[in-house]
């Protein structure tokens, strides 16, 4: 009888005893504590007489012991410090029982004595959760590291988990200029503060305008320490090449570079336009409308000014650039030399080098250039119209008989006409036998219709007596060269001078006498004294 | 004790234990049918756990309940200073009941949860009940005197030839006339006699009697056999419950798991 006791007691505890020493245990241990199974284990949780103890469980979980110690951390939090750890840790409820659980989204954050504020507690984001603080790459410690459920471990310092933006180059007390909500715009930092106070259009740059990214390590940095800043061209590109030195804001402001502050310090001799002459005297608006700074056409004057000859000059679609007539010292002059002139079609000779420009070219109110004739009758009066014949100058050319040099000098050829010009007449103006004053003393031409005879011009000083057939021919006695000089031969007459009478004045036989018809006296020649008593006593 | 009285006890016990068993069944439903692992963040979790107010009780008042069923019983049967209190079969009765609402307290304080060496105490436990509703069958079949001693073969076979003689001189009924067979035979045989209604019933009932031990006495020989072998389970198995459960007790009280106290 005892013997079969004996043998179903120890097959009893065979079977149920297959490891006695954890069959104390009320149940299997959750994985963490997984190796304090064991009945030799229960003493290392488990105070005799006095169930679990806090300080039992924080003898082996040094860390969170440390940390209520430092007082950090949601052990050592005012909820959580002094509670009996089995309160929320409680255990042997098998081996996949959550021993730390607690709900992730009503959990209050800041009682770990780190709120989470902004971006760390964006709603928005499906992608985050715990886990992406609360990973081994941002734990140091290298205990904890190996733990991949641990919220432990984390540090307050946002490099511990963030990236250094900056790669060193700034101090690592990211939140004086950071804050919680956006990274990017770095609300706690007074640019003020620094020796760049933010002014003007730079209140409201992006900061990589000025402090860019560089590659450091592989990575993009901005760069922010360091950052030269002492010129404007230490950040903007000197749009004026050096020209005017680095001292920008003589002329500029943060405000605007368009925005010009004064123009006092500006030198415009050191741009690409000098001002010279009266451009030295044009306000700056007049040219730079729309801003001082606004980039303008200044290749051609017409860039700025109006074609005041609209277009007269343009030949073949191009138009020639004003300084071809004009200069710097104003459009009412022009520096059109007349060399130039004399390579157009109508060459300046003559009186027309002394004429001046208006004279041709402003006739009326506005300067014309073009098609203003080329011939004198264009500019001209035609003083002869109806006076000479066509045929003696035709399509009213003046040249006929008019030379450029001088007016009065004329080279027509007189023997075109009925009149040779010979003697004497060829000293003689024009005028003498063209030009006559009428009975109200005005000068009256006449070319055409002229007597050709003597007494057509000639007053018959013989009172008629040489009349053959009522004409006198002068030239029976007179010729051209010298009026006085006669060719009358004495002899050829009815008296033939001889002896004494050879050297006999004329006047001692030709006397004056009294013109019966008209004032004055004449010498009469045909006085019929031929015979010696006539004359001598 | 009357018969009615001694009905409404064991009506009672019964009553008693299927209640227990149904009420903590349907107020701690939610939390025995949790999980193990998830049962710690149940609301009542402190209530029904086993160490908890109501599951550390039910261990405590369970366990002294199955000892005090357990030693009484044994004290009544064992020591002869105790063996002229009370009927043994009020005892045994008394035994069955303590010793079936224990465990049902023990079941509800392990909050179904077999593991440890407090486990090998409650499959013990569980063994120990169970050989217990197996002896009381066995126990059965063995005819005893009114107050539990088991009848000896002669003993028994004397009761038989009495009921034998009953029926014949009172009744007029030789039982070796009646079939041997199914029950509703023999009763359409004892029709054919034609007794009275009242007689009709106490024949039916002498005939039954004399069946049923008929049927014992056929089976008292290895029925006593395996009544001894039972007592090897029911006794040890026991024994192994209750050495485990001052284990399991004495880590708990080192452990400082007092209950209320």
């Amino acid at each position: 009888m005892k013997l079969v006791q004996f043998i179903i007691l120890f097959s009893i505890f065979l079977v149920g005893g297959y490891d006695v020493s954890a069959q104390i245990s009320p149940g299997e241990l959750s994985k963490v504590h997984a190796d304090l199974e064991g009945v030799s284990n229960c003493t290392k949780c488990h105070d005799v007489g006095n169930k679990v103890t806090r300080e039992k469980c924080l003898d082996c979980h040094k860390e969170i012991n440390l940390l209520i110690k430092a007082k950090e951390g949601f052990h050592a939090s005012a909820e959580v410090n002094g509670k009996d750890c089995f309160v929320c840790h409680n255990d042997h409820h098998g081996r996949n029982f959550q021993i730390v659980k607690f709900d992730k989204t009503s959990f209050n954050h800041a009682k770990t004595g780190f709120e989470l504020k902004g971006a760390h507690a964006r709603e928005d984001c499906k992608a985050c959760n715990c886990k992406s603080c609360h990973k081994p790459a941002f734990i140091k410690d290298p205990k904890l590291k190996k733990n991949t459920s641990t919220y432990l471990g984390l540090k307050q310092e946002c490099l511990s988990c963030h990236d250094d933006f900056h790669k060193g180059k700034m101090a690592p007390n990211c939140n004086t200029c950071h804050g919680f909500d956006s990274f990017k715009n770095a609300t706690g930092f007074d640019h003020n503060t620094t020796k760049f106070p933010l002014v003007g259009k730079h209140k409201n740059l992006d900061c990589k305008k000025c402090h860019k990214p560089e590659i450091v390590d592989g990575k993009t940095v901005q760069k922010f320490a360091g950052t030269e800043f002492t010129n404007c061209t230490s950040c903007h590109k000197d749009a004026h090449q050096n020209k005017f030195g680095q001292n920008c804001k003589q002329c500029h402001s943060e405000e605007s570079f368009h925005a010009i502050k004064g123009t006092g310090n500006f030198d415009h001799d050191k741009t690409d336009f000098k001002l010279v002459g009266k451009h030295q005297l044009v306000a700056c608006k007049l040219c730079h409308k729309t801003s001082l700074t606004a980039p303008i056409k200044f290749g051609k004057c017409t860039d700025c000014h109006a074609d005041y000859h609209k277009k007269e000059f343009v030949k073949d679609g191009i138009a020639p650039d004003c300084n071809e007539c004009h200069d710097n010292k104003g459009f009412a002059e022009s520096s059109f030399t007349v060399e130039k002139h004399n390579f157009s079609k109508f060459k300046l000779e003559g009186a027309h080098l002394a004429t001046p420009c208006t004279a041709c070219h402003k006739k009326q109110e506005n300067w014309t250039f073009r098609k203003i004739g080329s011939i004198c009758v264009d500019c001209h009066k035609n003083e002869h119209k109806g006076f000479i014949q066509e045929k003696y100058y035709q399509k009213e050319n003046c040249t006929e008989c008019h030379i450029v040099n001088d007016w009065r000098t004329i080279k027509f050829d007189h023997s075109k006409t009925k009149f040779k010009i010979e003697g004497v007449h060829a000293q003689q103006t024009c005028a003498a036998c063209h030009y006559a004053k009428d009975k109200a003393g005005q000068r009256i031409q006449k070319f055409a219709e002229l007597i050709v005879d003597c007494s057509g011009c000639h007053n018959n000083s013989h009172a008629g007596q040489f009349d053959v057939k009522g004409k006198t021919d002068c030239t029976k006695c007179h010729g051209f060269e010298d009026w006085k000089k006669s060719t009358f031969d004495h002899n050829s007459s009815r008296f033939k001078l001889e002896g004494a009478h050879l050297t006999v004045s004329c006047e001692k036989c030709h006397k004056q006498e009294a013109n019966a018809n008209a004032n004055g006296k004449f010498i009469l020649y045909k006085n019929n004294k031929i015979l010696c008593s006539n004359c001598h006593q | 004790m009357t018969k009615v009285v001694h009905q409404l006890i064991r009506s009672s016990y019964v009553a008693v234990v299927l209640m227990t068993l149904v009420l903590l069944g349907y107020f701690g439903f939610s939390f025995y049918n949790l999980p193990i692992e998830e049962r710690y963040f149940h609301s009542d979790y402190a209530i029904f756990k086993p160490s908890g107010l109501l599951g550390h009780g039910l261990g405590i008042i369970g366990t002294l309940l199955i000892l005090i069923g357990v030693f009484s019983y044994m004290a009544r049967k064992r020591f002869h200073i105790f063996s002229r209190i009370g009927v043994l079969k009020y005892w045994l009765e008394f035994h069955i009941f303590l010793c079936s609402l224990g465990p049902v307290l023990i079941l509800y304080h392990t909050s179904f949860k077999f593991g440890g060496i407090v486990s090998v105490s409650f499959w013990s436990l569980v063994a120990v009940v169970a050989s217990g509703i197996i002896g009381r069958f066995i126990y059965l079949q063995i005819p005893r005197s009114i107050e539990g001693r088991e009848l000896s073969w002669l003993e028994v076979q004397n009761m038989r030839n009495e009921l034998n003689n009953e029926l014949k001189t009172k009744f007029n009924v030789d039982i070796s006339e009646i079939k041997t067979g199914k029950s509703f035979e023999v009763v359409s045989e004892l029709r054919t006699l034609k007794l009275s209604a009242s007689d009709f019933r106490k024949v039916k009932q002498l005939i039954v009697r004399q069946r049923l031990l008929t049927r014992r006495m056929a089976r008292l020989d290895m029925m006593q056999n395996i009544f001894k072998y039972w007592h090897v389970a029911h006794l040890p198995f026991a024994l192994i419950m209750l050495i485990v459960m001052i284990i399991h007790v004495a880590v708990v009280l080192t452990f400082g798991y007092k209950w209320i106290f």
